[in-house]
């Protein structure tokens, strides 16, 4: 049938744990305080993690933003690092060694003779 | 001999019940009707198991008293019905933290001293970060802090030291100093319900640490002894003060 015989008066009342400190007594059972009774409270402890994050997630998305293209530099190979500095550069200066330019910024692959 | 008829559990809840009362149940909870029941009339009957807390006993369609005490109900999880009784001698039961005395040590294993009627047994691996070679330092007349892990009337009872994670949450050798003395089991139940008058107002005078073991065992350690006294006077008074005369006892304290 659906009835339980139970022995512990743990499982019908709602029983705090029993170890406490008060007033800064012992600062570990404190903390073991708010962990143990939080375990029964878990859903307004998840509502207080979004209000205290210290970076808000507009700025967190900005930066990775950034992030990502700086951190893919650093793996470019020596070739195009420089072609991403024309790039830069030729944004800002556009006359003066175009014959050059393009010939540089064309990556060097295989010409395949022609017979 | 006429059998008694039994009142209906709901109507008894927070008043006294004498051994031998019988508690009838909701029909949902009857055996015949079981499956199609429940499924069928899921808006009125409460889904889930009844739970038979102490004090009460299953038999038949209902539920047999055999403790004297205040009926009890949690309409949460199915429901659960128990027996509010007082008593000072406390019987192991498992998942029950308790405080318990080192009394000796035989081999692998320390004897303890629960206040039940046998000592209980606690294996020295059964703390947090215990190997074979790493031993705990626990010495004859220590306290210790541990929940039962096997506690039913033909074993002797075992406890250990950590929780079925492997962390110790709080349990182990309870430090130096302080105070142990005893009280019933109803206060301790008392104490330990969540948002308690008792440890609220206590918490307001001094700081202090306190450990509650569920039979019937408190420890009490706060800066000097004087106040560690004063503590303990005003649990072992409590149980028999109204909250106003609790109220009136700290206030003079607090103003001294």
């Amino acid at each position: 049938s659906y009835i339980i015989e139970e022995r512990s008066f743990l499982r019908c009342e709602d029983l705090v744990y029993g170890r406490m400190s008060f007033k800064g007594f012992n600062p570990e059972i404190e903390k073991l305080m708010i962990q143990m009774n939080s375990k029964c409270k878990e859903e307004e402890i998840e509502e207080d993690d979004k209000m205290e994050a210290d970076v808000s997630d507009e700025e967190m998305a900005r930066r990775y933003e950034t992030l990502v293209g700086t951190i893919g530099k650093k793996f470019l190979r020596k070739r195009d690092q420089r072609v991403l500095k024309d790039d830069d550069e030729d944004d800002e200066v556009e006359e003066g060694n175009s014959n050059t330019r393009p010939s540089k910024r064309a990556k060097k692959m295989f010409l395949k003779p022609q017979d | 001999m006429a059998a008694e008829r039994g009142a209906a559990a709901e109507a008894l809840v927070g008043q006294v019940v004498l051994p031998g009362d019988l508690l009838l149940l909701p029909a949902h909870y009857d055996e015949d009707a079981e499956g199609e029941r429940l499924r069928l009339s899921a808006g009125a009957a409460p889904q889930g198991r009844l739970l038979c807390g102490p004090g009460l006993r299953r038999s038949g369609a209902g539920l047999l008293v055999t403790k004297c005490g205040l009926l009890r109900h949690r309409p949460g999880g199915g429901g659960a019905y128990w027996v509010d009784s007082q008593q000072k001698r406390y019987v192991p039961v498992q998942g029950d933290h308790v405080i318990g005395i080192v009394t000796a040590k035989a081999g692998d294993v320390f004897r303890l001293d629960v206040g039940g009627s046998e000592p209980a047994s606690l294996s020295y691996l059964a703390f947090e970060g215990a190997t074979k070679r790493n031993r705990p330092n626990v010495h004859v007349g220590d306290l210790i802090y541990g929940q039962f892990v096997v506690a039913n009337k033909d074993m002797e009872p075992e406890m250990v030291c950590i929780d079925s994670s492997g962390k110790s949450s709080g349990m182990g050798i309870i430090g130096q100093d302080g105070f142990l003395f005893k009280v019933s089991l109803g206060l301790i139940r008392k104490l330990l319900a969540p948002k308690c008058e008792i440890i609220q107002e206590l918490s307001q005078l001094y700081p202090f640490e306190l450990v509650l073991g569920m039979n019937g065992r408190i420890w009490v350690k706060a800066k000097t002894v004087q106040q560690t006294l004063i503590i303990v006077n005003i649990l072992e008074a409590c149980e028999h003060m109204t909250s106003q005369q609790r109220k009136q006892a700290l206030a003079k304290l607090s103003g001294n």
